[in-house]
């Protein structure tokens, strides 16, 4: 730890000194003002929109943050060389690599408590302005759901980190990441549908079924740590759920990131 | 001024009014371009819940939110509205996809309810819309009291409306009246007094203008009804028959004036003596292309 801290903090300094931060944020709070909009055109549900309008608002912002903030920060190291300065210290590959996932993870942790802060803010003043359309509003959930964010985000983070620790671009660790958080997310509703494609009208081939059902157990069921829907309408969500999606978060992540390490042990850079 | 610095503002001034110019007349056309029913296609929901990834609830607020603007929309300048039938199939998937992303939202409901029983006639449909959001939204009673009414309202079977306004009464904060109002309509029709005291309740929640001034003008046509059917029982009562003409009603000084359809039509009396318009209340059509 003592010598992961040092490279997590400059990674950490490196990602808040990086301008995309500024887009993001302005998107988000671009987002985040279109939420007051929105919400008022609402006859009955002011409340539920509002509260899909800010989460989405900070899920999308830190999936931008990731992609373009967290992947640059670990390419950066590669492009510039400056890897070798650090390699040329008594650190080995596995702990520089996890430095800078601990970096990139703070990152993101600080960065989407301050988009939440203002996401918060948002409801808050909606709902002082329409009291009477927030009745199932639970701020727990609306936290817990911020907070089911920050892990999927890291946990989008460390795929990331597995794809640099293979490939030579930056790039493809970019479309890598891409296609897995689209997989991730859509993973769940797909397997549901190719199980059950008489219910829609369609036909599968036992090969697509498999390959579903295969790619189930290797990429994250991202879809776990949304609980969008649940906050939007004051849903219970039960306490072993949300022990059991910390624990697959925590769990993938720590494969992940070992078998990032590796590999990136093995990585021959140019 | 410098010549280098002139061009450009010169440049500025004359292309930004054009700007203008072009934006409005191009959305002017762009509104005028001949649509068809192919555009009434909605992606299919399970193709929608994949693609939206983690934001189905923000796509279900988009898509209740386009149904909503398209519906705004459909009011020409005179305070008409023109709606052709394959834009209430589209009315009607939008806000089916609405609800197949996110079943919990009630809008959608509210809306395919309040317009697309009313003025598209598609009680079944909007039906099958409510047991399914009734499904999930298990402590609500505005959907089955929705379900209740439009059995009672447009299909004529009491005894189903009676069973859904039950249950509506069962559920946490629904008003001790909907249990009145289910031996009511158990009991017998008083289709118009019913329909005015529901639209009444739904005027209540609605905070959205554009529902709330359809609400008013249906309301409005359903008050005139339900006086003219008053006096048509008066006038019964005192000739022993129900009037022809609805110039009767006044002839024989049980109604001092004849009220006007909102909805820019004619009432008429039925030859089973029951008050009828022409407008069948929906806004009328004024142009043949509508």
């Amino acid at each position: 730890m003592r010598l992961l801290w040092p490279i997590a903090l400059i990674t950490f300094k490196e990602g808040i000194r990086n301008r995309s931060i500024y887009g993001i944020s302005l998107l988000a709070l671009l987002m985040l003002v279109a939420n007051f909009i929105v919400s008022d055109m609402m006859s009955q549900e002011v409340g539920k929109v509002a509260v899909d309008m800010a989460l989405s608002a900070v899920s999308f912002s830190g999936l931008l943050l990731v992609l373009f903030v967290g992947i640059n920060l670990m390419a950066k190291d590669l492009d510039r060389k400056t890897i070798y300065m650090v390699l040329a210290k008594p650190v080995s590959r596995a702990q520089y690599l996890m430095g800078k996932f601990l970096g990139v993870t703070l990152l993101i942790i600080a960065c989407l408590t301050i988009l939440s802060c203002f996401a918060a803010a948002s409801l808050f003043l909606i709902k002082l302005g329409h009291p009477d359309y927030f009745q199932r509003f639970s701020w727990p959930l609306v936290c817990l759901s911020f907070s089911f964010i920050t892990l999927m985000l890291i946990l989008v983070a460390a795929l990331s980190f597995l794809f640099a620790s293979f490939t030579s671009t930056s790039f493809i660790t970019f479309i890598l990441t891409i296609i897995s958080y689209i997989i991730g997310m859509a993973l769940n509703d797909v397997k549901a549908l190719v199980e059950a494609p008489q219910a829609v009208g369609i036909t599968v081939s036992p090969v697509t079924v498999k390959v579903v059902q295969t790619a189930y157990y290797i990429f994250p069921n991202l879809s776990f740590f949304d609980i969008k829907t649940q906050a939007a309408h004051g849903l219970p969500v039960s306490p072993s759920y949300i022990i059991g999606v910390v624990g697959y978060g925590v769990v993938y992540i720590t494969i992940v990131m070992t078998l990032a390490g590796l590999i990136f042990r093995k990585k021959e850079f140019p | 001024m410098n010549r280098g610095r002139f061009f450009p503002i010169l440049l500025l001034m004359v292309t930004i009014p054009a700007y203008f110019t072009i934006l409005s007349n191009v959305t002017l056309l762009n509104k005028r371009l001949p649509k068809s029913d192919e555009m009434s296609v909605v992606l299919p929901s399970p193709v929608l819940k994949i693609t939206s990834l983690d934001f189905d609830g923000l796509a279900s607020d988009m898509l209740y939110l386009k149904a909503l603007v398209f519906y705004g929309s459909t009011y020409s300048d005179k305070g008409q509205r023109k709606v052709k039938e394959w834009e209430y199939n589209w009315l009607y998937n939008t806000l089916k996809a609405s609800t197949d992303l996110d079943p919990y939202f009630l809008d959608p409901y509210f809306f395919a309810n309040g317009i697309l029983t009313w003025e598209a006639r598609k009680v079944p449909e909007v039906n099958a819309l409510l047991v399914k959001g009734s499904r999930y939204r298990e402590w609500d009673y505005w959907l089955p009291f929705f379900i209740g009414f439009n059995h009672f309202y447009f299909l004529g079977d009491n005894d189903k409306a009676a069973e859904y306004l039950m249950e509506a009464s069962k559920k946490p904060g629904a008003s001790p009246f909907f249990g009145f109002l289910a031996t009511r309509m158990a009991y017998k029709g008083n289709r118009t007094e019913n329909a005015i005291i529901f639209l009444e309740r739904m005027l209540k929640t609605t905070k959205d203008q554009t529902l709330r001034n359809d609400y008013e003008t249906r309301l409005k046509a359903l008050n005139a009804i339900l006086f003219l059917e008053k006096c048509v029982a008066v006038f019964k009562e005192r000739t022993g028959r129900n009037p022809i003409k609805i110039t009767e009603l006044q002839e024989l000084g049980v109604a001092g004036l004849i009220p006007a359809d909102p909805y820019g039509g004619e009432f008429y009396i039925d030859k089973d003596g029951s008050v009828k318009t022409t407008s069948d209340l929906r806004p009328m059509k004024k142009t043949k292309n509508n």
